[in-house]
């Protein structure tokens, strides 16, 4: 019973479209083979022919929404910082298209880097955190974790930031931090990598047991902190502490997160325990980010009591001496831009030789479609070195410049004429107003925070939205970068900031449910990606040297715990919340039981 | 009481297989026409890497599978545009086809329903 009056749609469409083609599908499928027998030949898949316009067709989808993904977190911020030093502070940006070709650098570089870990790298991931558990007994498989957890410390984006941010370091007013940061920065690395190493093996016997994340918080946190509390008052190190802080914040990156997740998730899932629960996942970054801590103050003890202060600034003349021969005569390893290439090549190259001597070594097992996976692996390294210089001349420059710039706003630099610009009640309002936001900003564009926020929402079915949680943490981090700046103007040490605020959250953790203790520290590592870090740092150790103060780290430690204790706070009131609701609900029940 | 019991007629499916994060444009372009009901299953995608050989990088082995159901009268419309929002003239972005349904039920709004049962 058609409508009167009219006539079918696809019947006028026939009638109209006179240029439809139709071909039959035979003539796509291959001319099947058969022997004399009868039987049919297997014959390879027919490789397409692809014209230039086709090419570009299918390449340009593919370009376009990977780069789209890194510019959303690199573009809003640059032009962030670019315009505010030619607004607020009066100042265009030095060296612009140097910087820009920087930042173009670094998100080709990025995206390149993140295909290349997700085609090359995670699939070994996976493999191996699926049959090793298998093959290997459990403490076999501890020490793999262990080893790997060392391996992505080494292949993380943010690590070679450090080490732009150490030949900012003055030896003679922080000696131990420019040796920790310099001629030793290969030992710090290692350390830290220790200490991810450690939290690998913690987290994934924590998954395999069931612990509580409480009791593992307290016993890591409790020494850090005593141990802070001992080189705060050593007047050698009372300058690395803040060094050993951000190093947990740089450690949880896009590398190290994914990979010893999904070797601990594997663990767990082969011995039955990982479906159970949904926090399984979380925990190992919390993990990760206070034992790298632990790892560097005892480093910075060890140094201390062996090296005598005067040897190393004996070597860090040395090194500029050095340093200015190789200007004058640089080995060809020694510039622009192979001294990146070289660290990108030593940062990925030795994970993937060890993911592969346990693969087809220790497991005997074999890669499927190992042409994608050695692309994978080709566009990690290239992408790292990309990034790398990307870096140095992009992200660090510019975080670099705009922190010594935005000193001028209440007191007079040099590279500001008539600094300073404003009073200084108001230049101050001004520069914390500024991390404020930069902080806020970067925060939300951060798309590992999006991935978290989803969970949340899941795990404690809606009472704990998305939106929620992604301001508390980007509330929390512009707290900390704000105060991280303002620890700067007024010159107090970041301990200040980071006892209370740890103290705070320990004691939150008493109080809050297992799930928002997990959730609310992993917060802190997931927030600080491979743009944010290398930004906050140089904007911060540039911000230190227009102050005259010894050193500018610290400011992403304090961007760490701040989030903590906002999620914390905010989950304690979304239980409070839901449980007075239960009992508003109890109470309506039992009235209509007693109507009834 | 007698059992009443209806079921539609001239109803097609439409299946698109397409590159994983298409399925969501589909159903887009689907609904500012006002078509709802679609339906994305995820998907992994064997062969086409291989026949496009390095550029097969390119193409990501998640898929997506869109299925709709239309009227059999609309399919040449919605075929077309299924066709141009996933951009399936693109090598290796996916396929999609449409099959004629026996039968299909569902919820029918009353007021439909009183013009035909009679």
């Amino acid at each position: 019973m058609a409508k009167k009056n009219t006539i079918r749609f696809g019947d006028y469409v026939q009638a109209m479209a006179v240029d439809t083609q139709r071909v039959p599908f035979q003539e796509l499928m291959p001319e099947p083979l058969f022997d004399r027998h009868g039987r049919e030949h297997p014959q390879p898949v027919p490789k397409m022919k692809l014209g230039g316009g086709d090419v570009v067709k299918v390449l340009q989808p593919y370009l376009s929404t990977r780069f789209i993904d890194q510019a959303r977190a690199v573009v809003p911020l640059a032009l962030y910082l670019a315009l505010f030093q030619y607004i607020v502070l009066k100042t265009p940006v030095i060296d612009a298209s140097i910087v820009a070709g920087g930042l173009f650098a670094v998100m080709v570089g990025l995206m390149m880097f993140m295909e290349g870990l997700k085609l090359g790298l995670m699939p070994f991931g996976e493999v191996i955190g699926n049959t090793l558990p298998r093959k290997l007994p459990l403490p076999g498989v501890l020490f793999i974790a262990f080893l790997l957890g060392i391996g992505v410390t080494f292949a993380e984006p943010a690590i070679g930031a450090l080490q732009v941010a150490g030949s900012l370091v003055d030896p003679e007013q922080a000696p131990y931090l420019f040796t920790l940061l310099n001629d030793r920065s290969g030992t710090t690395v290692l350390l830290v990598g220790l200490g991810v190493g450690l939290a690998a093996v913690l987290g994934t016997v924590r998954f395999l047991r069931g612990w509580s994340l409480k009791p593992l918080i307290f016993m890591s946190l409790t020494p850090t902190l005593v141990l802070s509390i001992i080189a705060l008052n050593n007047p050698d190190l009372t300058t690395i502490v803040g060094l050993a802080w951000d190093c947990g914040a740089v450690t949880t990156g896009p590398v190290t997160v994914p990979l010893v997740l999904a070797l601990g998730i594997g663990v767990a899932s082969a011995a039955g325990k990982g479906a159970d629960s949904s926090l399984s996942g979380f925990g190992i970054v919390t993990l990760a980010s206070v034992f790298p801590i632990l790892g560097v103050l005892c480093l910075s003890f060890y140094t201390a009591y062996t090296v005598p202060t005067e040897e190393i600034i004996a070597r860090a003349a040395e090194i500029k001496l050095a340093a200015q021969m190789a200007a004058s005569q640089p080995a060809w390893f020694e510039v622009t831009p192979w001294t990146e290439i070289t660290l990108g090549v030593r940062a990925i190259v030795p994970l993937v030789i060890f993911l592969a001597i346990i693969l087809f070594v220790v497991l005997r097992e074999k890669m499927k479609n190992a042409f994608i996976t050695n692309y994978g692996i080709v566009l990690a390294v290239v992408g790292m070195c990309i990034f790398n210089i990307g870096l140095t001349y992009g992200l660090a420059k510019l975080g670099d410049q705009s922190g010594g710039l935005i000193a001028g706003a209440f007191t007079s630099i040099d590279a500001i004429t008539e600094s300073p610009l404003y009073s200084a009640s108001v230049g101050i309002g001004i520069a914390g107003l500024f991390a404020w936001v930069l902080g806020f900003g970067s925060t939300l564009a951060e798309p590992a925070l999006n991935a978290l926020g989803m969970t949340v929402q899941n795990l404690t079915n809606g009472a704990f939205k998305k939106s929620m949680l992604m301001g508390a943490v980007a509330f929390g981090v512009a707290v900390g970068i704000m105060l991280g700046v303002l620890k700067l103007i007024f010159d107090f040490h970041i301990m200040y900031i980071l006892i209370p605020g740890y103290s705070l959250g320990l004691i939150l953790t008493l109080f809050s449910t297992e799930e928002f203790v997990n959730v609310g520290w992993d917060s802190a590592g997931v927030t600080t990606g491979p743009v944010t870090v290398p930004l906050v740092l140089a904007m911060g150790l540039g911000f230190g040297n227009a102050l005259g103060s010894v050193e500018g780290f610290g400011i992403l430690s304090a961007a760490s715990i701040c989030p903590i204790v906002a999620v914390l706070t905010l989950g304690l009131y979304v239980q409070f919340k839901v449980k007075r609701e239960e009992r508003r609900l109890a109470k309506e029940l039992a009235q209509e039981g007693e109507l009834a | 009481m007698k059992r009443s019991f209806t079921t539609l007629t001239e109803a097609t499916l439409i299946t698109a297989v397409v590159q994983s994060g298409y399925g969501e444009i589909i159903t887009d372009a689907l609904l500012e026409v006002g078509i709802q009901g679609s339906t994305i299953h995820a998907a992994m995608g064997v062969g086409i890497r291989e026949r496009l050989g390095a550029l097969g990088v390119a193409v990501d082995a998640e898929r997506e599978v869109v299925t709709v159901m239309v009227s059999s009268d609309e399919v040449d419309r919605i075929f077309e545009r299924i066709f141009l929002a996933a951009k399936l003239d693109v090598p290796g972005m996916g396929f999609m086809y449409a099959t004629p349904l026996l039968q299909a039920a569902t919820y029918v709004p009353p007021s439909i329903l009183s013009k035909y049962v009679g």
